[in-house]
């Protein structure tokens, strides 16, 4: 268990300390998330009056398809040169593999938010609060296990661009749902924050269970 | 007639039977009036596709399990035709919908779950042929299977979990009158009969079509003794 805990954690440092030494993939998913602002700005026509109601669609939108080019890279590095066979052929478990690489995917997309949610609020006034915040992390949690079980099963399929919105996009509807509650809730709509923050919760760990148990499937071959 | 034609047969003539119930020996909705028939097939075809997803659920855990091929042949074709019975239940709730709700859609949490469930099994099929057909396949489709499946208690619970305006569950509650509700579950029993002969057809042909993979790949060594240059196909 703590040989598994430790070969989570060395996987997860190697990914980070690979996006380090190559500062890729956040700059690049920042500017993604910021031309995303700006495309918004000019399809809805965003005043004073309306940003409040908007916004909240806008983070999830544009945190959606980041989450998707985040995960969907999380294994190409490894696709390109081969070795995830190799990774699979130590003794560590698949598993354990799969651990690590979606914590260092789900720190990447947490990078990503970190631009995402200051710039919503410089651009559309709406308040960065601590609730807010902690709703996009908690949907964090259970967006990244399910985006990169798919990521991971998909990096060896042809097509996988395709394949990957479409299998991760209809699993994280019930995120959205009540995120984007939570997130509405906190920036001055009328509803309960605390039931979306449980709900979000509660699939949170249906979805981390589910995908610790599906893992050992996608990766062993 | 070989017994898959008779199945098919008997299929069409139940139904056939149903539809004689449903516009013959039903009573006309007193505030709906004639588009209330629509409710026997549409909650029907939604409870058969309910069915058809779990043969997909058991069908991938049991291929996790052993790797039985069966099984996984039976979660394909179990896919397909409740693809085909969800797309049903759309069509005919889009139809009732439009007389009575003034619109053929609402993003309401039924319909709205109703729809992610066929786009989930729309992508469990892409899988299956976008993946490299035999084992991984069959086992990325059972994981999109298993998960998939946790919209089915979704769609099911929508009505009382959300405030929606789509009617709830009337058959519980004992709402309707024995003729309704007999033309109810005689169409219930015919749509199941008709989705298991699908199922059952549909395993045919999975199985054919894996018969005809298998026969061409034992085929391939003569193919590359002859080419032994050729690059992998990767």
């Amino acid at each position: 268990m703590t040989n598994s805990f430790a070969v989570a954690l060395a996987v997860a440092r190697k990914d980070l300390r690979a996006e380090w030494r190559t500062r890729e993939l956040v700059p690049a998913l920042a500017q993604f998330v910021i031309l995303a602002l700006v495309i918004a700005n000019f399809g809805f026509q965003i005043d004073a009056r309306n940003a409040p109601s908007i916004a909240p669609g806008i983070l999830w939108l544009a945190l959606v398809f980041a989450g998707l080019v985040a995960f969907g890279r999380a294994f190409a590095a490894e696709r390109e040169q081969a070795s995830l066979e190799a990774l699979l052929m130590t003794p560590a478990s698949p598993v354990a593999i799969f651990a690590g690489k979606a914590l260092a995917a789900t720190l990447l997309l947490v990078g990503c938010e970190a631009v995402l949610l200051p710039a919503l609020t410089l651009f559309f006034g709406t308040p960065l609060s601590v609730q807010v915040v902690a709703a996009v992390l908690v949907a964090t949690i259970g967006m990244a296990s399910l985006g990169c079980l798919f990521a991971a099963m998909v990096a060896r399929v042809r097509a996988r661009e395709l394949l990957l919105p479409l299998l991760t996009l209809p699993l994280w509807i019930p995120f959205i749902v009540a995120g984007g509650q939570a997130v509405q809730v906190a920036m001055g709509a009328s509803g309960s924050y605390d039931q979306a923050m449980a709900l979000l919760v509660d699939f949170d760990i249906l979805f981390v269970v589910l995908t610790s148990l599906a893992a050992r499937f996608v990766l062993d071959e | 007639m070989n017994r898959y034609e008779k199945a098919a047969a008997a299929a069409v003539v139940l139904m056939l039977a149903a539809g004689a119930a449903i516009f013959l020996y039903a009573p006309t909705d007193a505030l709906q009036g004639p588009v209330q028939r629509i409710f026997y097939l549409h909650v029907s075809a939604a409870i058969t596709a309910y069915g058809c997803f779990a043969v997909v659920l058991v069908g991938g855990a049991i291929y996790l399990r052993n790797g039985s091929f069966v099984a996984d042949r039976f979660a394909r074709a179990g896919a397909l035709v409740g693809l085909v019975f969800t797309t049903v239940t759309l069509v005919m709730g889009m139809l009732w919908a439009k007389p009575i709700w003034g619109t053929y859609w609402t993003w309401d949490a039924r319909l709205t779950s109703t729809l992610v469930l066929w786009i989930i099994y729309a992508g469990y099929l892409l899988v299956r042929r976008l993946a490299e057909p035999g084992r991984q396949a069959a086992r990325f489709a059972a994981v999109v299977g298993i998960f998939g499946f946790i919209d089915v208690p979704i769609v099911h619970f929508s009505v009382t979990w959300w405030q929606t305006q789509h009617p709830g569950p009337i058959i519980v509650n004992d709402a309707l009158p024995p003729e309704m509700l007999a033309t109810f579950f005689l169409t219930m029993a015919c749509t199941l009969v008709l989705a298991a002969v699908m199922v059952v057809i549909r395993y045919r042909i999975e199985t054919l079509a894996d018969g005809a993979v298998q026969a061409v790949s034992e085929r391939a060594p003569i193919v590359s003794a002859r080419e032994p240059e050729a690059e992998p196909v990767n």
